[in-house]
C-alpha cells in the first residue's frame, strides 16, 4: 500500500529534467547558481535523452527568458507577475510546485542558495516526494534511474541516492559544485509563458529588506590563493598573522569549521562538506588537523600546503608540501621570507 | 502562554569522526552522540523568548532510546518538557517520512512556535523545518538571528548572501535559527535536578499517535540509499619538512616559485 497522503501518480508520465531559476540581484541577469545548474541538468539529460527545462520565476523576469537557453536549456518556463516582486518562502515554493506539476518533470533540481535551501523542501513537500540536498553528481544507473549523489557523513563517503515510487526525482545543489557553462548565442530553444495563480502571503509579511554592505572582498571560492586555519590557531589574534601571509600572497583568509565555531574567522569562509568547496591553485592550510569533512573541501585544490605541529596530522596525507612546526614560528618566518622578495622585487 | 516546540536532533559527533590513514576504513569506536551544535542555538532562541515573554518550551526529537540524553541535556538548560519520538516503526525514515512523525506530534502537542536548528551536522540537509512547515501549513522563515513577540506577532530578522530581512509571522509559525549566532547557555545543576525529580520527559511511540504504517519509516520514505562509496583519495605529492622554521619557509618559497605559484 502507499501512504494515503501520497497523491497517485503515474511514473511514465514524467519527463524532462528541470531546473528552478531566478534573477540575479541586479534584475539584469539569471543568478550564477541556477546557470551551473542548467550546465549540470543538460548532462544528465542527455544521459537520459530528453529536455532541459527551466522554471523561471519572479518580478520582470520575462525579459530574462532567453538567457537559460544561451545555457543549455530547451525549454523555458516563465511566469512573470507583480505578486512576485517580493519573495516568500512558501509563496515561491507554491508557484514552482504548481509550474512544474503541470508539466510533469522527472527531475527537478534547485539551486541551494540560502534562498533556495528554504524553499526546495516546501516544493519536495508538496509534491510528496523525496528530496537529495547538496548532491555534487548526478548519474543513471543499469535499471535506468536517476541517481542522485552527496557526501552524506564526514566527507569521505559518497551516498547514492534514489527515489522510488515517487515524483519528480529532487535535488539541491550548491554554488560553484558545477562549472557554469559558456554561454552560447547560437542555442535555440523555446520560450512558453505560463499564467499561475499566485497565492497571496499568508500569516507572513516583509516588513523590510536592505542590502548587506560587504566588503569588497574575494570569496573563498573564486580565490586564487587561499590560507586557511583551524583549531590549533588558538585566537582569533592568530588569525591575524595569516591575513600578513594571505595578503603577501594576494589571497584570502579561511578557516575550518572549528575556526567558525570558535568565532575566530566568519561562516561564510569556512571551507569543508558543511561550509564550501574551494578550488584555489594554492591552499595553505594552518594548524588544520585534516578530518575527511575538511579535506573534502579542497579536492580540487592544485597545490596543499599544511603547517602543523603534530607530524601525524592527517592533513599531511592530504598535502603536497608539509611543514612540521610550530605555525608561530613558520608563518613569520614566512612573511618576512616573502616581506624580503617583495622588497627586492620593487627595486628590481 | 506561548507554547514553543523546539525539535533537537541526537548525532554522532562527526567532527571526532575519522579515517584509518593506514587502512582507510572509518574510525567509529568511541565516537560520542551530541546533541546537534545548531539545534542548541534553536534551543537558546526558544528559553529567551520564553523567558522574555513566559510560555513554555517542549522539546522533541524523533531517535532510539539513547537520545533520551539529548533531552536530558536541554532540560537542564531549562527546557520545560520533553517527548521522545521512539518507535522502530519510525527507523529508516527520510527526511520527508522524519518531518512526517515530527509534524504529527506537533500537531498533538499544541503549539504556537516551532523553532529548528539551521542545519544538522550529521546530514546538513536542513530540510526538516520546511517540510514540518509545509505539514501543518504555516508561515516559516529560515536563518532567523534575532525575534521577538509584538501585539501576538512574531517579528524576526534574518541575514542571506546579500540582503538583511525582517518579517512579521503570525502564530502559529515555523522558524529556523541561523546557526553560529547564539550562544546556547550551559547547563545548571538546578534544571538538572529539577528534571530527574519530575522526569518530565515522555516517550511517545506509534501506538500514541497512531499513524499509517506506509507513510512513516522506510516505507514512507520516497528516498533509498542504493549504494555508498568511498571517496578516492587526491593524489598529493606530500613532501615533507621538519627542522628550523627559516629553512622551511625558505623550502615552501623556493618550491612554490618552482611550481610558478610564486612570482619572483
Amino acid at each position: 500500500m502507499v501512504c494515503s497522503e501520497w497523491p497517485e501518480i503515474r511514473l511514465d508520465e514524467y519527463e524532462g529534467v528541470w531546473v528552478a531559476a531566478f534573477a540575479d540581484e541586479s534584475g539584469q541577469g539569471i543568478e550564477e547558481a541556477s546557470l551551473q545548474l542548467i550546465g549540470a541538468a543538460r548532462q544528465l539529460a542527455d544521459k537520459l535523452e530528453t529536455y532541459v527545462g527551466v522554471a523561471l520565476i519572479g518580478r520582470g523576469v520575462r525579459d530574462l527568458a532567453r538567457e537559460p537557453i544561451f545555457y543549455g536549456a530547451d525549454r523555458v518556463f516563465v511566469v512573470d507577475d507583480d505578486r512576485l516582486a517580493t519573495y516568500y518562502p512558501a509563496v515561491w515554493g507554491r508557484v514552482l510546485h504548481d509550474l512544474a506539476s503541470r508539466h510533469r518533470p522527472e527531475v527537478f533540481l534547485i539551486p541551494a542558495t540560502l534562498r533556495g535551501r528554504e524553499m526546495a523542501p516546501y516544493i519536495a513537500n508538496s509534491f510528496r516526494t523525496g528530496i537529495t540536498a547538496d548532491l555534487t553528481a548526478m548519474d543513471v544507473n543499469e535499471r535506468g534511474e536517476v541517481v542522485l549523489i552527496r557526501p552524506p557523513f564526514g566527507g569521505f563517503m559518497l551516498a547514492h541516492i534514489v527515489t522510488r515510487n515517487r515524483r519528480p526525482v529532487m535535488g539541491s545543489v550548491r554554488p560553484n559544485v558545477f562549472p557554469t557553462p559558456e554561454r552560447d548565442e547560437s542555442r535555440t530553444g523555446e520560450v512558453v509563458e505560463e499564467s499561475i495563480d499566485v497565492p497571496e502571503p499568508r500569516g507572513i509579511r516583509l516588513l523590510e529588506r536592505e542590502p548587506i554592505l560587504k566588503k569588497e572582498e574575494i570569496p573563498i571560492e573564486k580565490a586564487d590563493v587561499i590560507v586557511a586555519g583551524g583549531r590549533g590557531i588558538g585566537s582569533k589574534e592568530g588569525f591575524k598573522l595569516l591575513r600578513r601571509l594571505a595578503d603577501l600572497l594576494g589571497g584570502v583568509v579561511a578557516g575550518s569549521r572549528k575556526a567558525v565555531d570558535a568565532g575566530w574567522i566568519e561562516p561564510d569562509k569556512q571551507v569543508g562538506q558543511t561550509g564550501k568547496a574551494v578550488k584555489p591553485n594554492l591552499y595553505i592550510a594552518v594548524a588544520i588537523s585534516g578530518a575527511a569533512q575538511h579535506v573534502f573541501g579542497i579536492r580540487e585544490a592544485k597545490r596543499v600546503v599544511a603547517i602543523n605541529v603534530d607530524p601525524d596530522a592527517p592533513i599531511f596525507e592530504h598535502s603536497d608540501y608539509g611543514i612540521v612546526g610550530d605555525y608561530r614560528e613558520v608563518v613569520p618566518a614566512l612573511i618576512e621570507l616573502l616581506e624580503e622578495i617583495k622588497g627586492r622585487r620593487k627595486e628590481g | 502562554m506561548l507554547r514553543i516546540v523546539v525539535g533537537i536532533k541526537w548525532v554522532p559527533n562527526t567532527t571526532s569522526v575519522n579515517i584509518d590513514p593506514k587502512t582507510g576504513t572509518l574510525i567509529r569506536e568511541g565516537i560520542p552522540s551530541v546533541v546537534n551544535p545548531h539545534d542548541l542555538e534553536a534551543v537558546e532562541m526558544a528559553l529567551r523568548l520564553r523567558d522574555e515573554y513566559g510560555g513554555r518550551v517542549t522539546a522533541i526529537t524523533m531517535s532510539p532510546p539513547s537520545a533520551r540524553a539529548g533531552l536530558e541535556h536541554v532540560l537542564g538548560m531549562g527546557v520545560d518538557d520533553a517527548v521522545l519520538v521512539s518507535d522502530r516503526a519510525f527507523a529508516g525514515a527520510d527526511t520527508l517520512a522524519t518531518s512526517y512523525v515530527l509534524a504529527k506530534v506537533i500537531e498533538r502537542l499544541g503549539y504556537d512556535l516551532i523553532v529548528f536548528g539551521q542545519e544538522t551536522i550529521d546530514s546538513s540537509t536542513a530540510h526538516v523545518g520546511a517540510q514540518v512547515a509545509s505539514w501543518l501549513d504555516i508561515p516559516y522563515v529560515y536563518y532567523v538571528t534575532h525575534a521577538r513577540l509584538e501585539g501576538g506577532r512574531l517579528i524576526v530578522r534574518r541575514s542571506l548572501e546579500n540582503v538583511r530581512e525582517t518579517y512579521e509571522l503570525e502564530l502559529p509559525a515555523l522558524i529556523s535559527v541561523a546557526m553560529h549566532t547564539l550562544h546556547p547557555r550551559r547547563v545548571r545543576l538546578s534544571h538538572k535536578l529539577r528534571a530527574k525529580l519530575e522526569s518530565p520527559i515522555e516517550t511517545w511511540t506509534n501506538r500514541e499517535l497512531g499513524l499509517e504504517p506506509d507513510c512513516i519509516g522506510l516505507k514512507g520514505s520516497p528516498t533509498a540509499l542504493s549504494k555508498i562509496e568511498m571517496i578516492p583519495k587526491v593524489p598529493r605529492k606530500n613532501e615533507i619538512f621538519r627542522g628550523d622554521p627559516r629553512e622551511a619557509a625558505k623550502w615552501l618559497v623556493d618550491k612554490l616559485i618552482e611550481e610558478g605559484l610564486l612570482e619572483v
